[in-house]
């Protein structure tokens, strides 16, 4: 309606915010160690229920392994959440 | 004669020997003092204890000298205390002009161990409308308490 005084513009406004309280802490990481005859896919499938879900393990140990065939026992991976 | 001389002197060792004894026994049978049981701590639940404003903070988070009516240059904090322990708890600041317009949202995830301090802040470059605000605090998306303030003309 005309004569109506225009809403103000808070697009410009900032923010922060900061606590005395500590941050919670992150989970530590799940992880997984290598046995005998174990490939990505079968730990893929024991942890995950899906043997096509190897790469997601491959990628988080990037570090550790070169080769996503090579796996050794004694090895901890990381798994990643699903 | 000298019998019963020593049958009485023999008679008093005896008498002394048994009320030795019977004190040792009464001594050893006294019961050990009792011991209090150690107090388990109960842990506090967390609760949100009060909101204040101001137009600044000290080191502890907390408002020195809470106000109401706020400069139009002015940075507005506030300031939520809090008490007792939780794993995660998310502490949100809604604040809104004139009723309904919404200035700023944030929010702050902490994992107090006791009494804490949390502050929210908000500024603008170019001032504040004159008019009334309000700011409302929620801790996981309850609302636990809120403020009202003004900016002056």
């Amino acid at each position: 309606m005309a004569g109506d005084k225009p809403k103000p513009d808070f697009s410009n406004v900032k923010s922060g915010s900061s606590s005395t309280a500590p941050p919670p802490a992150k989970p530590e990481p799940k992880t997984y160690t290598v046995v005998a005859g174990d490939s990505l896919s079968k730990i893929a499938k024991k942890l995950y229920g899906d043997a096509n879900k190897w790469k997601r393990i491959f990628e988080a140990n990037r570090d550790l392994i070169k080769n996503p065939d090579l796996i050794k026992p004694g090895q901890t991976l990381k798994i990643p959440d699903a | 004669m000298q019998h019963s001389k020593r049958f009485g002197r023999t008679l008093a060792l005896g008498l002394g020997l048994v009320l030795a004894l019977v004190s040792g026994c009464q001594r050893s049978e006294a019961p050990p003092p009792a011991t209090a049981p150690a107090e388990i701590p109960v842990p506090v639940p967390f609760a949100v204890k009060g909101v204040s404003l101001g137009s600044s903070i000290g080191a502890d988070k907390r408002v020195a000298s809470p106000i109401s009516v706020f400069a139009k240059s002015d940075t507005i904090y506030a300031s939520v205390a809090t008490e007792g322990t939780s794993p995660s708890v998310t502490l949100a600041a809604r604040w809104t002009y004139q009723g309904d317009q919404l200035v700023s949202e944030s929010s702050q995830t902490i994992a107090p161990t006791g009494p804490a301090v949390t502050e929210f802040h908000i500024a603008k470059p170019d001032g504040w409308p004159a008019g009334s605000y309000r700011v409302e605090i929620s801790a996981n998306g309850a609302v636990a308490g809120s403020q009202e303030f003004s900016v002056a003309e």
